[in-house]
């Protein structure tokens, strides 16, 4: 158990050790490549994964059997799809403004893997252990809306520009008590650190101790991801595609990893701070309980989308600003207050 | 605090656009997201049915008929034999008026099945568009057994209708035993959302009198709160043989709009029922001479389409074809209100409101 | 009996703007000649008792040698209908539009100036609404002369020979 456990950073410890000195410059350099093929192998994978998986879904939830031909039950599905998208002609609109228009997709994709960088996948297996991880993760996961806009903007069409701008004000908006709902966290534990916040969930889930904040992280964490019922910036039934509708190919495969490599590191996050991240209850390695903690995050994200029709837009911004910002001060409130009652009764 | 300097976006949605339903295209002005102007622009799918009809026989328009409201083709056949039929006088056995009530009430669930999933759609309810229409397959099939098509099925003649086979009885008594499953699953999946009842609760209201003045027909005009439908104010066939009410609701919203259609539904079982309980035994074609020929005269009739009215005004002179096909589209005349009611709501609810509408672009061009 | 209650009221109308009544398949019908339109309307939107309030159609129609707008009233809160014809010329057919007392003949209007090429005077908007804007001709005219298949055939032969 322990063995399986530990066995990729038993590997991580096994390539140090064939350089002379395991903590030299070079030993780093090269255990920094290799970390970073995984976080882009982790994306990848996880957006083919996934793709397949949310067209399962959407086929559960509304009774039909969703991709069934090509493979057993139609896996080989997205392979298929990524096959041809690279196929395709990649278009730029004529009055698009090219280096922007080029640019954004590229963005959209860098940003899971340096969110995903941070997380602790299993007891000292984070690819780089950031003593701000927390901050670092939301600083990073902020950018998007740029290339949101960067993408409505270029295009060079109105629909995009539209979505775009629906971007700026859903995202900047929902950042808020996305932040606030992990305070509460970080006052428990004292620390920014996604590795020590795992450690400190040894005996009990955050998720006990701050439902609220569960609550509020996963709500506004779709409303971050554009996913419906908050995918307003991407809503084919008024704005095409919104700030995509002019993308073709590669670059538009791009936007949909970035996507999927989004929402995994959503859900990664809520994973570690909230579920645990890797620490379970045994019978299995905590790798592969990270990953499933992960997968019903997803699963039940998937299953939000295909159920609810699309919030409105005024709806959209009175649920952040008057219910989940006054709720999530709320919580860093209570917590607050519960710090501060545990600390006189256990005289700390 | 006024902003200077700032303009009006000019967006054009449609002919090809996801939620124009077919082909409707409308001009939008927007300031930032809400709507000031709209210029709705039809003829897109424009065939000029009504010319067509003074080069065919009488015979030969029922086929183009079907494509009228290509959702519930049996009414539109059906208000125009009736048209054509009261023109020469032919009176039709008791069986075949039975059969066209049934096809007519089948016809009309399937519609407002594609109206409550089309407005699901159009705000992004996947899976309860996915479970209306999974409904109206059956309905589909139904028609697939009487006439070999599931879409333009073309079964009323002048003088009668074709009888349909001994297998589509038990399938609409599995299909009626069914329904209220069904309503159930409408209503817990789309009707009873939260977030759908915010987007379509008082949302695009159409007064009562603005309502009478656009000369509104059909689920559109009784959500506004007017008790008028003809199968009760001046019924046609036999629908004075049913007891069934008439769905009004008083919200004039978008959500009433829309769920009218599920109590229509209700209503439309019971019809069915009542139809499959007293139906006679016997023929189901009149005796028509082989050529038809009315005599010279004009006729207006109309029927309740699950839309509105349709209308049919045909003038004869005499000869094999008919001098004038007038159709009076339901959702053509609807339409007029999207400009009025439209203004002041975002570009997000002038589509769920167009869904409310309910407009199919065969009707809406002809 | 309420038929009747209406022939008189429509008749009693009929001699205010010199129109006929007739009796066609169980149906009234009121022929005006075309500047009357609005007071015969008017009139009928207030008959006491029977108003035909309710404007449930507006279209053309070609009879050769004069054009007629046929309007169908009915009311949403009795049995009561009537159609009122007003004849229109040929040569210049001009009517007043009936938008001023149903916004709902709005497209309706647009409608018959496409087809018929009637000038609805007063109209809001009368632009074409199904054809075009440059299409030349008023298709449900019965001068209007439509290409035969024939020619369409030929010229289609003749683009796939190239």
């Amino acid at each position: 158990m322990d063995a399986l456990n530990n066995v990729f950073v038993n590997i991580a410890y096994a390539i140090r050790g064939l350089f002379a000195d395991p903590q030299s410059v070079w030993a780093n350099l090269v255990m920094s490549v290799i970390n970073f093929i995984i976080v882009v192998v982790i994306v990848v994978l996880a957006a083919l994964i996934l793709i397949l998986l949310e067209r399962k879904v959407a086929g559960w939830t509304s009774q039909r059997p969703g991709p069934n031909r090509l493979g057993p039950r139609g896996w080989f599905q997205t392979i298929a799809d990524a096959l041809k998208l690279m196929g395709k002609e990649d278009i730029t609109p004529a009055g698009a403004d090219k280096f922007i228009f080029k640019v954004a997709p590229m963005i959209i994709f860098s940003l899971p893997m340096m969110t995903l960088a941070v997380i602790p996948y299993g007891s000292g297996m984070a690819p780089i252990d950031l003593d701000l991880g927390i901050f670092y993760f939301l600083a990073i996961s902020a950018i998007s809306t740029v290339a949101f806009v960067m993408a409505g903007w270029g295009s060079n069409n109105k629909y995009s520009l539209l979505g775009g701008m629906r971007a700026v004000a859903q995202m900047i908006s929902y950042e808020i008590p996305l932040l606030f709902s992990l305070l509460g966290v970080v006052m428990i534990t004292q620390s920014f650190n996604l590795g020590v916040i795992v450690q400190d969930q040894k005996n009990i889930p955050f998720i006990l101790i701050q439902p609220l904040a569960f609550v509020i992280y996963i709500i506004a964490g779709m409303a971050e991801l554009n996913r419906a019922p908050f995918d307003l910036v991407e809503a084919d039934q008024e704005v095409v595609a919104g700030p995509f509708t002019e993308y073709s190919g590669l670059r538009w495969g791009l936007f949909f990893l970035g996507e999927y490599g989004n929402m995994t590191a959503v859900s990664a996050l809520a994973a570690t701070v909230f579920l645990g991240g890797w620490q379970g209850p045994g019978f299995f390695p905590g790798w592969v309980w990270f990953w499933m903690k992960v997968g019903v995050i997803i699963f039940f994200i998937m299953w939000a989308r295909w159920t609810f029709p699309r919030i409105r837009i005024d709806h959209l911004m009175h649920l952040a600003w008057k219910v989940l910002l006054p709720l999530s001060i709320l919580n860093i409130f209570l917590t607050g207050l519960g710090i501060y009652i545990y600390r006189l009764v256990m005289g700390g | 605090m006024t902003i200077e300097n700032t303009e009006e976006l000019i967006l054009n949605m449609g002919p090809q656009h996801p939620s124009m339903h077919g082909l409707f295209r409308m001009v939008v002005n927007l300031e930032g997201e809400t709507v000031t102007k709209i210029e709705p622009k039809l003829g897109y799918l424009h065939r000029g049915m009504e010319k067509l009809a003074e080069s065919r026989t009488y015979a030969q328009f029922i086929p183009y008929t079907d494509r009228l409201d290509y959702l519930a083709s049996p009414h539109n056949n059906w208000a125009y034999v009736q048209t054509v039929e009261k023109l020469m006088g032919v009176e039709i056995p008791e069986r075949a008026e039975y059969l066209r009530v049934i096809f007519g009430e089948l016809a009309r669930i399937a519609s407002h099945q594609v109206c409550i999933a089309s407005t699901a759609l159009d705000m992004a309810g996947w899976s309860a568009w996915s479970y209306a229409f999974r409904d109206r397959e059956r309905i589909c099939d139904m028609y697939e057994m009487t006439a070999g098509s599931r879409l333009t099925v073309n079964i009323m003649r002048i003088g009668g209708i074709i009888e349909p086979p001994a297998e589509f009885w038990p399938a609409l008594k599995s299909f009626l035993n069914d329904t209220p499953e069904m309503i159930e699953e409408y209503n817990g999946i789309f009707f009873g959302n939260e977030i759908a009842q915010g987007r379509l609760k008082s949302v695009g209201i159409l007064s009562k009198e603005l309502a009478e003045n656009l000369s509104i027909t059909g689920p559109v005009l009784r959500a506004s709160g007017v008790n008028y439908d003809v199968r009760k104010a001046e019924p046609y066939s036999i629908y004075d043989r049913f007891d069934f009410n008439v769905p009004v609701r008083y919200g004039c919203d978008s959500y009433d709009r829309t769920i009218i259609r599920l109590d229509e539904i209700v209503e439309s079982i019971k019809i069915i029922k009542q139809a499959v309980r007293d139906i006679p035994e016997g023929p189901v074609m009149a005796k028509v001479p082989k050529v038809i020929k009315p005599p010279v005269g004009e006729v207006y009739h109309r029927v309740e389409n699950p839309k509105g009215e349709l209308g049919f005004y045909i003038v004869s002179d005499g000869t094999t074809k008919p001098a004038r096909v007038r159709i009076r589209p339901a959702t053509f005349i609807n339409l007029q209100m999207l400009p009025i009611v439209c203004l002041g709501w975002k570009i997000q609810d002038v589509v769920a409101i167009f869904a409310t509408l309910d407009a199919v672009l065969g009707e809406v061009d002809k | 009996m309420e038929n009747k209650v209406l022939k008189e009221q429509v008749e009693k109308l009929a001699a205010l703007v010199s129109g006929e009544v007739e009796e066609i398949l169980g149906e009234l019908v009121l022929k005006v000649r075309a500047p009357h339109i609005i007071e015969t309307l008017t009139g009928a939107k207030n008959f006491p008792n029977f108003p035909c309030d309710f404007l449930h159609d507006l279209c053309g129609l070609d009879l050769v040698d004069h054009l007629e707008v046929v309007y169908q009233l009915s009311s949403l809160r009795g049995p009561q209908r009537l159609r009122v014809k007003a004849i229109v010329e040929r040569e210049n057919p001009v009517i007043d539009s009936v938008t001023s007392l149903w916004q709902g003949a709005n497209f309706l209007e647009r409608e018959a100036f496409d087809m018929f090429g009637i000038n609805f005077k007063g109209h809001p908007n009368l632009k074409r609404i199904y054809m075009w804007d440059d299409f030349e001709g008023y298709p449900l005219r019965k001068d209007y002369v439509t290409e035969p298949i024939e020619v369409r055939n030929i010229v289609r032969t003749r683009i796939e020979g190239e």
